[in-house]
């Protein structure tokens, strides 16, 4: 009995010990350690493989590309590159090198390291690639000089170097010594060899990913010496975990009903992003392949009470079809709460029993919006379903279009912060993002018009698009929506880019009074 | 019990062979485009039709089924579409920390239960208002009772961590089983030990509730009639103590129900694995789905759910072969 009783007191001890961790509140915040969760885990850390948004900051903080968006801002400025230049004919672009950096493994940046790089990402030819399929050519005429040719002029070739999603700078680690017959796939699955402010020095799938500080960064250093990527799905834990100080930051689907009741040792800041809430209409079966019965839903589109009530301030009315910041002058909305006009309209409908989908999203602000809409919609006299859908599901929609949602819900953000980004992927008739089938043949030619068009011209293009989709109504711009991150009030230096959406950059911040 | 054996092993390979039909069948009826999902909306449609073919999803359906089965039945789950990759081996990633949170909750309901159930047939006040707590938590879903745990132990008193498997600072033993309290036991790491037992304990107790009350309320039934049977009268005649006669006598006699209940409660405990490791953070296979179905990845959702299906039906096969064992008149069944 004595040997049980100790025994039982060892384990209640350990235990104890082990349990230590939960008590020291504090302890994130005097440590060296930045904590981040994410919901889920990330696909791959590797930049020619990877095109999802949870992971983003994984890569961005690892890797850089020749060319990266400023600061808050859709400025392109240069990463690697000190200065580019794009030759008269918009075919030539020739990038100049920063000097003496290096990459995490030692080796050193050179001319021909992008050039692998480049050619990599073209041979693993997985969704990233295509930002690379327009090159006709690569030369390397000094250690510090890259040039890229086109087979012919792409507007948007510099946002795609500048792009989250855009080449990044892989080195020989991958490239050559763990390429293995898959490119370093395999290889780069867990591990890393980028120029960044930190190294992957850990990838363990389910738990945390860890980020070590790169004491050799040619930029300014970090200061945190140590990120560490914790695998959370729930929201509701990572919001106690923030609260006890378990976590630093929550940059991605904090609910926006719950930014009024936060402790005061947590703060909210909203930052401009370019993730567009839109409202897809299925113009392919009844009701809505009437253009009388779409244009009824104008009336029932009520953003202001979308920023305020699901929103609760986290995102704004939009001006066009474009994020603002994609396209100046752009045609502008021309919604109008308007409940007589939407009953008319659906009168007209050869069926009132609709179904509304939205995709499932942990902050259930969609969820929130797709109520607010039903109450117009049935107000309206329509019968309306609403359904939580996943993602990948949306993509199969266009293969079944009678059988898929009326209406759906979801959140966008292009590629890159460039008109074409945008417009290819949700207007063009086969876009990825164009779930409903929406075909104008008008579009796609001034799509593929403006994408080697004079710049004058091809803006012209672009809100001569805009104006058809918006006429169209097969697609409604719902809002703005910013980037909230909710943080603990000790952490200072958040700097983020509205086109890396739910992403901060790890190197600034730092605890305040350190 | 050999011809037991052979039926329950038939039984087995009958009930995977339903489990992978009935996963192909959603994958068909589902309209997903997992090849899309890869290969990004910027991609024209010749990359989605050749990534589509390259995963042979462009075949017709019979076909797709029969390569599926024979991969299927050869070991061969392909590659998750998410994490790149082999299905085989990311089970292997994720198998131990379930493995090793499902036998723990397996340990303490069986514990719950039988302590409970014993408290139960020796009468008392104390017992019933432990039954009135129990069937209170239990009636509560799970998710509720994850979410109630980690704000009082947590949030409230900070005795327990909220989520993951150990305190996210150690350094983890690379030990040979994966799961954490044995490997570091092997590997002499009282620290990493403490923190593993100190995570595990919310999220077992959680999956624990429901299965342990089942088990005292069936163990407990049949203790009452065992103890009224002639051979404890006997018993009772002879002079033993009551607590000889229970442990002895009435437990040994009572547990065929109770063993029964028990496998099948092991089945709900592997559906309530998904919910508690969302909620608690824990890397196992619950976690593993959860994030394969928000990514509609069939081949993991295939490779989870045969996977579970079959511990579900190797636990139910022990239990049988153990009733067998304690009563001879089942093996004729």
């Amino acid at each position: 009995m004595t040997r049980w009783i100790s025994a039982v007191a060892v384990a209640v001890a350990v235990t104890l010990a082990g349990c230590g961790s939960t008590e020291k509140k504090s302890t994130s915040a005097t440590s060296d350690v930045l904590r981040i969760p994410y919901l889920a885990d990330m696909s791959v850390p590797d930049p020619d493989v990877f095109y999802d948004v949870e992971g983003n900051s994984v890569i961005l903080n690892q890797y850089e590309g020749l060319l990266k968006y400023a600061d808050n801002s859709t400025k392109i400025v240069g990463a690697l590159a000190d200065s580019w230049t794009v030759s008269p004919d918009r075919l030539t672009y020739t990038f100049k090198l920063h000097p003496g950096v290096k990459f995490h493994s030692g080796a050193p940046l050179t001319s021909k390291s992008v050039k692998a790089a480049f050619e990599r990402r073209l041979d693993v030819d997985n969704a990233p690639a295509y930002m690379l399929k327009p090159v006709k050519s690569m030369s390397t005429p000094d250690d510090l000089t890259f040039v890229v040719t086109l087979k012919s002029p792409v507007n948007p070739f510099e946002a795609y170097m500048a792009s989250s999603w855009g080449p990044k700078i892989i080195g020989p680690d991958a490239i050559k010594t763990h390429a293995g017959k898959d490119f370093g796939q395999k290889w780069l699955a867990t591990h890393g060899d980028g120029t960044g402010p930190y190294k992957l020095t850990g990838f363990e799938r389910g738990r945390q990913y860890t980020l070590t500080r790169n004491d050799d960064y040619w930029g300014t250093k970090a200061n945190f010496k140590t990120v560490l990527i914790k695998i959370t799905p729930d929201i509701g834990t990572q919001r106690l975990q923030l609260q006890n100080g378990d976590l630093d930051a929550v940059v991605k689907s904090f609910p926006a009903s719950e930014l009024e009741t936060l402790p005061d040792d947590v703060v909210v800041q909203k930052k401009d992003s370019n993730l567009r809430l839109l409202l897809y209409v299925n113009p392919n079966k009844a009701p809505f392949d009437d253009p009388a019965v779409r244009a009824g839903l104008r009336a029932t589109i009520d953003v202001d009470q979308y920023a305020a009530e699901a929103y609760a301030g986290t995102a704004t009315k939009s001006v066009g079809a474009y994020p603002e910041a994609l396209l100046a002058d752009q045609p502008t909305l021309p919604y109008k709460v308007d409940d007589a006009a939407a009953k008319a309209a659906a009168a007209r409908a050869s069926t009132k029993k609709i179904t509304l989908a939205y995709t499932a999203d942990e902050s259930g602000v969609q969820r929130r919006v797709g109520e607010l809409l039903q109450a117009k919609l049935k107000t309206a006299g329509y019968d309306v379903t609403l359904r939580e859908v996943q993602l990948p599901d949306t993509y199969g929609y266009v293969k079944h279009l009678k059988t898929a949602p009326d209406l759906m819900l979801q959140t966008n953000t292009p590629d890159a912060a460039h008109p074409d980004t945008w417009a290819r992927i949700v207007y063009y008739s086969t876009g990825g993002l164009n779930f409903f089938g929406y075909n104008d043949k008008q579009v796609d030619s001034k799509l593929d018009a403006a994408l080697d068009a004079p710049e004058a011209e091809a803006t012209k293009l672009y809100q001569e698009v805009g104006r058809r989709v918006i006429d169209s109504d097969a697609f409604f711009f719902l809002g703005n929506v910013k980037d909230v991150f909710v943080l603990r009030d000790d952490l200072e230096g958040v700097t983020s880019t509205p086109e890396y959406p739910w992403t901060i950059w790890y190197a600034p911040l730092k605890r305040a009074g350190t | 019990m050999i011809d037991l054996i052979g039926k329950r092993l038939v039984a087995l390979v009958a009930v995977l062979f339903g489990l992978a039909v009935i996963v192909f069948v959603l994958q068909a009826v589902i309209p997903s485009d997992p090849a899309r999902a890869m290969v990004g909306a910027s991609a024209s449609p010749e990359a989605v039709a050749a990534k589509a073919h390259e995963l042979g999803y462009d075949k017709p359906l019979p076909e797709r089924f029969t390569d599926y089965l024979g991969r299927t039945a050869s070991g061969d789950l392909q590659s998750s579409l998410r994490t790149r990759n082999a299905v085989t081996e990311d089970l292997r990633t994720f198998a131990p920390a379930t493995l090793e949170l499902a036998l723990s909750a397996s340990v303490l309901a069986v514990m719950i239960g039988v302590g409970l159930a014993l408290l139960l047939a020796a009468g008392g006040r104390s017992a019933r208002v432990l039954r009135l707590v129990l069937v209170a938590g239990a009636s509560v879903p799970g998710f509720l009772v994850a979410l109630l745990a980690i704000l009082v132990f947590y949030s409230g008193l900070h005795i327990l961590p909220a989520g993951g498997r150990v305190t996210d600072t150690l350094v983890l033993p690379d030990g040979p089983t994966g799961m954490l309290l044995f490997d570091a036991l092997v590997a002499g790491d009282p620290g990493v030990f403490g923190s593993a037992l100190a995570h595990l304990i919310l999220p077992a107790f959680t999956l624990a509730l429901v299965p342990a009350l089942a088990i005292a309320r069936t163990l407990a039934t049949t203790l009452q009639q065992t103890m009224r049977e002639d051979y404890v009268r006997t018993a009772r005649a002879k002079g033993l103590r009551e607590r000889v006669i229970l442990l002895r006598h009435g437990l040994r006699n009572s547990a065929g129900p109770a063993l029964t209940m028990g496998g099948l409660q092991f089945g709900l405990l592997l559906a309530g694995i998904v919910v508690v490791e969302q909620i608690f953070s824990w890397p196992g296979l619950g976690l593993y789905l959860n994030q394969s179905i928000a990514f509609s990845d069939f081949p993991a959702i295939t490779g989870t759910t045969l996977l579970l299906g079959t511990a579900y039906v190797v636990v139910n096969f022990c239990v049988d072969v153990a009733q067998a064992a304690a009563d001879p008149r089942i093996r004729t069944v």
